[in-house]
């Protein structure tokens, strides 16, 4: 079942110094699986991700020749008709917990604030349902947290408390910005756990944005590589070490690996033809 | 230890324990920890956030108070004076955080020469930029001009000025791009090779470490856990717990 098809995705952004293309005709479609897309910074994954949500500025503009959530084409709907998706369908976790969590609002306040607003739950119940949340995302000690400010918290748990603020509504459709470039390994694992549950459980959809090629294999089920504003190659995770372009392959070869030899890692050439 | 007597160390940390005063309650980054570094090796730190791995380094640099134990460089008890910073140098985690956004390169690389005294400013800085691999045309851009790679080329650069035979990297990859970090461990192990540096590098991506350092020291809640050197790492030959969990962490950079 297909929860979001994408046709012919562009972002683009008019500035003085003329058009910049950062998405260039991208095009996928995702059922209730986690869909990876990775490339390098400037590839457009976060801008793509972004589109979804229309969540794209001026100068910056989008067009798409279908985006289709759930039966509604996404380009259509009114910005009250985004706002009404926007958080209780499709969430964004986005890739900095240091800048994207208020920082003068104390973390409970914050997850409390739409539960508030939008479910219009009374004090106390929003508060059982902020600490239920932060518990499912494994933090062990919720009732500090949720007395803390982003400031007092360490960069894995700031993660972890955006991922809870995101699943409070139980979206259909989770983005995630490189929820896990911050953390340490271990962390990591644990936050993919997370993800993998709601996944499995919840049946949701999960759109996971990264430039590490090869958690982005272990962790998915299909891939999108992107290459300056196009995917250069679309893949399932298993098939990652048969990738076929050169750049995907260049991509996985950069990284050191563990009790590998000790020379230089392989640069990663650029060919301006990839772009075409 | 395979590097023989402690005498011949560049680095002795003996015992080094780390407590910060936080609202009257005392917080024990470091406990305990002892360790020694040969000159021109390269020696790792792992662990998750809060292990104290970053803040051993900190301690080095007199970033962070050292409360117990000694620290010797070269033999001698640490004093951060100017032979310090010369002697000692340290590029930190994050190239949009550690370069003064309102100087240009110019200045950031030239300051340290001006501190210490040292003429030639022109071909040091320009020379500077060619050993880090930015192109000379990059001397008066800002910060913001830059990506976060060729930031921390200048990080490093601006670490090499003082010719000093020991860098401490701070996680020196850890906010950049999978190829962007490729390229910054080549020119890392490059400099290192040419200059016989001393590397004390902290990260908690086992393959850098394991790319990068001759031996390395896992630690967990500011205590060393198991110090390996890089054969038993590769081969899974840890004796602790935490270690192979660590390990296991990282299997899919195995691949």
């Amino acid at each position: 079942m297909t929860l979001l098809s994408v046709q012919n995705l562009r972002v683009t952004f008019d500035t003085e110094a003329g058009k910049v293309e950062a998405v260039r005709g991208v095009s996928f479609s995702l059922g209730r699986e986690r869909l990876g897309i990775v490339g390098e910074s400037g590839s457009g994954k976060t801008m793509t991700g972004r589109s979804v949500l229309r969540l794209i500025r001026p100068p910056g503009r989008i067009e798409a020749d279908a985006m289709v959530f759930d039966g509604q084409d996404l380009m259509k709907l009114s910005e009250r008709q985004m706002r009404a998706l926007r958080g209780p369908r499709i969430a964004m976790v986005m890739q900095d917990p240091k800048y994207s969590l208020n920082p003068v609002m104390k973390v409970g306040a914050q997850l409390m604030e739409g539960l508030r607003q939008r479910d219009r739950l009374g004090a106390v119940a929003a508060r059982a349902k902020a600490i239920a949340a932060l518990e499912a995302v494994q933090i062990r000690d919720p009732e500090r947290v949720m007395e803390a400010y982003p400031h007092e918290l360490s960069g894995g748990m700031g993660q972890r408390v955006m991922i809870a603020m995101m699943l409070i509504p139980e979206p259909d459709l989770l983005i995630a910005d490189e929820p896990t470039s911050a953390l340490d390994v271990t962390v990591q694992a644990e936050v993919l756990s997370i993800l993998d549950g709601l996944v499995r459980e919840r049946g949701m959809g999960l759109i996971f944005i990264s430039h590490d090629l090869r958690l982005v294999a272990r962790f998915c089920d299909r891939v999108l590589v992107m290459y300056k504003g196009r995917v250069v190659e679309e893949l399932a995770a298993g098939d990652l070490l048969h990738a076929k372009h050169p750049y995907t392959q260049g991509l996985l070869n950069c990284l050191p690996r563990i009790g590998g030899v000790r020379q230089p890692l392989p640069g990663l050439d650029r060919n301006a033809e990839w772009a075409r | 230890m395979q590097n023989g007597r402690a005498d011949m160390a560049l680095i002795e940390i003996e015992n080094l324990s780390v407590v910060f005063n936080a609202q009257g309650r005392q917080v024990r980054a470091v406990e305990g920890v002892s360790l020694s570094v040969g000159a021109r090796e390269s020696y790792g730190l792992v662990g998750e956030s809060g292990s104290g791995k970053s803040t051993i380094l900190r301690a080095i640099c007199g970033l962070a108070p050292v409360s117990a134990g000694t620290i010797r460089i070269g033999g001698e008890v640490l004093r951060r004076d100017r032979a310090f910073a010369a002697r000692v140098q340290m590029v930190f985690q994050d190239p949009y955080a550690s370069l003064h956004p309102r100087h240009t390169l110019d200045r950031t690389l030239s300051e340290p020469l001006a501190i210490h005294g040292l003429g030639d400013a022109d071909r040091r800085v320009v020379q500077a930029l060619e050993q880090v691999g930015l192109p000379s045309s990059f001397r008066f851009r800002y910060p913001h001009q830059l990506s976060g790679g060729q930031r921390q080329r200048v990080a490093i650069a601006r670490a090499l000025m003082l010719e000093p035979e020991i860098l401490l990297l701070d996680e020196p990859t850890s906010a950049l791009d999978a190829s962007v970090q490729a390229e910054v461990l080549n020119l890392l192990s490059r400099l290192r090779a040419e200059r016989g540096l001393t590397f004390l590098m902290v990260s908690h991506d086992l393959a850098v470490v394991d790319h990068m350092c001759d031996r390395v020291l896992v630690m967990q809640h500011g205590r060393a856990v198991e110090e390996l050197p890089r054969a038993a790492l590769a081969a899974a030959q840890m004796q602790t717990a935490y270690a192979r969990s660590l390990f296991e962490a990282s299997a899919d950079r195995m691949l």
